[in-house]
């Protein structure tokens, strides 16, 4: 899996590419809370690329969610193919993370 | 592998097996003509299956093999794993419920939830020293 990192202030934007799965969700984990620990108050992952998602890749996002939320801060979804998303709808995690159709409709979230 | 046949291949007790399991799936996938989204539910219920399996399967550090057989019949995909781990039945551990609360959000028993709503039906069986799991799942064509 490949990982594109940006950074604007407090706001940092995850572009995730191929499968994030038990062998590369703790490579994700450690950027997550490295950002995390450099700052970033506001995440956005963008799933645009990302073809493949298990419970290991929810288990980090969940994780995540709740140490911004702690640091009052936000994390948005975004561009996620149907079938991604139905994952996030059958885990129930989409009646609290909060996914938008396009990585420019989570810029405009925050 | 035609609509009529199977294929049967072995994997170790790595996470790292997951890319063959992978790379399997996608050559059935295109010899069925399995849909993507169908391909992609196949390939997510038996990666949490197999990480189940090599997470609580085995109580030594020695190398096992999970073998996996996938057949087809018109429009009914059957996968079958069979492992030689401890009994264990994760189709027995009660589905999680679905929690729309962050804070009341559990990880535990997530991915066997996925399972349970990904396939039309998964049973377990303990044959002799075997562990023996049977998903089934109507094929949807692209």
């Amino acid at each position: 899996m490949e990982i594109i990192e940006e950074k604007q202030g407090y706001l940092s934007t995850f572009k995730l590419q191929g499968r994030l799965d038990s062998n590369t969700s703790q490579a994700f984990e450690k950027r997550l809370f490295d950002a995390m620990s450099d700052g970033a108050k506001n995440v956005i992952i963008d799933f645009k690329d990302l073809d493949y998602i298990s419970s290991a890749g929810l288990r980090v996002i969940l994780k995540a969610t709740k140490a911004l939320k702690r640091e009052d801060g936000k994390i948005l979804l975004c561009a996620m193919q149907d079938y991604v998303k139905e994952v996030f709808e059958i885990a129930g995690f989409d009646s609290f993370l909060p996914i938008v159709p396009t990585l420019d409709d989570a810029r405009k979230g925050f | 592998m035609t609509d009529k046949t199977s294929l049967a291949f072995e994997l170790k007790n790595s996470l790292a097996e997951l890319s063959t399991l992978c790379e399997k799936l996608e050559g059935v996938g295109e010899a069925l003509g399995l849909s993507r989204r169908c391909l992609f539910e196949v390939n997510l219920a038996l990666d949490e299956l197999f990480t189940n399996i090599i997470s609580y399967g085995f109580d030594d550090q020695s190398e096992h093999i999970i073998r996996v057989c996938i057949s087809s019949d018109d429009n009914l995909l059957t996968v079958v794993l069979e492992d030689d781990g401890i009994p264990f039945n994760p189709v027995e551990r009660r589905s999680r419920k679905v929690s729309g609360e962050l804070e009341q959000c559990k990880v535990g028993g997530l991915g066997i939830h996925l399972v349970k709503n990904l396939v039309d039906d998964v049973a377990y069986h303990r044959c002799g020293e075997k562990n023996v799991l049977t998903l089934k799942k109507v094929i949807e064509k692209s």
